[in-house]
């Protein structure tokens, strides 16, 4: 009778995993299959699900014809990669002191950077958007990525004061003791030993950054200087018709460096990600 | 012994200043500054003009918010912006933690599941949107042809995007599709954490699985579940690139929500001060719902 009750759950339950999973992957398959697909193909009703005519020319088109597409692509690795620099170097400096000093303003900092991740973007790109006008930053890279690294540095300055929370302070005493500097301890010691850490918040930041819309939306105009998203939004989507294959085969191009990030360093994003969300 | 400890004590701080300088300076000038500013403007006249000619708004006596409260625009926004969140986060809340609980239940290749899991998660959201307008394409979409299927050919022209009935559960489910495997990451992260003896003796004690999970599993999940949900409340409240890409706030204003309005007024009617009334109104909801729900779930 037990035995029974027992095997009902686990059929139950590998059902609802089934469903699950299709939900989260079919839509990834879709997007594949339809990259392959000619447009006659695409366009037909009720779809194929097996492709009758594959073809690469979808990718040939995008990297002979569409290829400003590959602006776009070469940007949002730019500001992407700077924003994590950036970002990292900041939230660091931050992090370490955060972690080992105890000063009265410490807590009132740390609620401001909580607090500063909750507050809508749009919000602050309106006045964003007047004062960079105003210093003559906006449409420009150094504007974008000065904009992303505030909008990034608050949730990455918490990820990695978990990591240097979690690392041991004898060491540096010790090395206090021992007539070595601040600066000293902070560069030889507590940096080498968060490496891990480090490199998961890189990761994160730079996920986050590879993700922005808004940011680049409102505060670039110039076609040549658009990253990504903007780039695709604005460009490839159409008031009345959609490229269908090519959108899918942009898609594709544009997912792939963040599905290698992931499956690369994948150990690292969860711990990292984990870390950063449920402390204690 | 005295000197030497208050010297050490200058300069730590005068470390901690140097390196706290940066996230001050950026958390200033780039957070804090601009929302108190947009706060201000929500209660000016400004606009394109003003942004071209570099002069301050002028007071307009809430004309904004007059305007946005007699059109009707927020209230509906309002509507639909709590009714996206409640329902993506609770969707996303039971199926995290279904799919935790079986993840953690020692399954074949459960490490292999939870990267596969993932995917959606690291897709670009601009990207989601367009998978996910594929598959709701009027014409040729593939749930079009599901839905014709399922309904035995009796529904046969089924346009999620298109219809002010559906158009809300279109965008639910992108959202479901990006947001769910953090949550479940999330979860599963808190499940793991739970000891094993625990869970050993309550079944020795006679506890059945329900038993289990009400009394020992979601107890001791609860610092996990707080923060989880409340990042998936700020995330889905903030959601805007989904919209705004899928269906643009319409059909009819059907999904336009707070987020969608105030971007509109203020970068596409370039009605700065309007964007920033609904910007204001959206902080203080978003205000009311966090202190809310950390009553809640105040430990006891």
């Amino acid at each position: 009778m037990k035995q029974n009750k027992w095997s009902a759950l686990k059929v139950i339950s590998r059902i609802v995993l089934l469903i699950v999973f299709v939900f989260l992957l079919f839509p990834l398959f879709w997007m594949l299959l339809t990259s392959f697909k000619t447009n006659m193909e695409a366009f037909r009703y009720p779809p194929t699900f097996i492709v009758e005519e594959a073809t690469l020319q979808n990718y040939v088109n995008l990297f002979t014809v569409n290829n400003d597409f590959f602006v776009y692509y070469f940007n949002n690795f730019k500001v992407s990669g700077l924003t994590t620099l950036t970002t990292l170097v900041v939230s660091i400096m931050a992090a370490y002191v955060l972690s080992r000093y105890k000063f009265k303003w410490n807590a009132a900092l740390i609620v401001l950077i909580t607090a500063s991740q909750m507050f809508p973007l749009v919000s602050r790109l309106i006045s964003l958007y007047s004062t960079l006008t105003h210093y003559n930053l906006i449409d420009s890279h150094f504007g974008l990525i000065l904009a992303m690294t505030a909008s990034q540095a608050p949730f990455t300055t918490m990820l990695m004061t978990g990591f240097f929370d979690g690392i041991p302070r004898d060491i540096e005493e010790a090395a206090y003791v021992d007539g070595a500097g601040r600066f000293k301890s902070f560069f030889s010691i507590a940096l080498p030993l968060t490496k891990s850490g480090i490199l998961a918040g890189g990761i994160f930041t730079f996920l986050q950054a590879w993700d922005d819309y808004l940011h680049a939306v409102t505060l670039i105009q110039t076609d040549s200087f658009r990253t990504l998203s903007a780039g695709i939004a604005l460009r490839y989507l159409g008031e009345l018709s959609y490229d269908w294959t090519l959108i899918n085969t942009i898609s594709i191009i544009g997912t792939i460096p963040m599905l290698l990030l992931f499956f690369f360093f994948n150990k690292y994003m969860i711990k990292g990600i984990v870390a950063g969300a449920v402390k204690g | 012994m005295n000197k030497i400890l208050r010297n050490k004590r200058t300069g730590d701080a005068i470390f901690s200043g140097l390196f706290l300088l940066p996230i001050i300076l950026l958390v200033g000038l780039f957070i804090v500054m601009p929302i108190i500013q947009s706060v201000i403007m929500s209660f000016q006249d400004y606009g394109a003009r003003n942004l071209i000619s570099g002069k301050p708004g002028t007071w307009n006596n809430f004309e904004n918010y007059k305007s946005l409260f007699r059109s009707g625009l927020i209230a509906n926004s309002i509507g639909i912006t709590l009714r996206f969140v409640a329902i993506v986060v609770f969707f996303e809340f039971f199926i995290g933690i279904i799919l935790a609980l079986i993840l953690n239940s020692k399954i074949k290749g459960a490490r292999f599941l939870r990267s596969l899991m993932m995917m959606p998660w690291v897709v670009p959201t601009i990207v989601s949107a367009l998978i996910w307008m594929w598959i709701f394409q009027p014409q040729y979409g593939v749930f079009k042809a599901l839905v014709e299927f399922l309904s035995g050919g009796a529904v046969d022209n089924f346009a999620m995007l298109n219809n002010p009935q559906t158009a809300l559960w279109g965008i639910i489910l992108a959202a479901l599709w990006k947001l769910t495997p953090l949550m479940t990451l999330l979860l599963l992260a808190g499940l793991s954490n739970i000891s094993e003896d625990l869970l050993e003796a309550a079944t020795i004690d006679g506890a059945n699985k329900f038993k289990l999970f009400w009394k020992i599993i979601l107890p001791s999940l609860k610092p996990v579940i707080k923060v989880s949900v409340l990042m998936a409340i700020i995330e889905n409240f903030k959601q805007f690139p989904l919209f705004w890409t899928m269906t643009g706030g319409g059909p009819d204003g059907a999904t336009e929500t707070l987020a969608v309005l105030s971007y509109r007024e203020a970068f596409v009617s370039f009605n700065h001060g309007s964007g920033a009334a609904v910007t204001t109104i959206w902080l203080l909801i978003m205000i009311v719902i966090v202190i809310l729900f950390n009553m809640a779930f105040r430990e006891d």
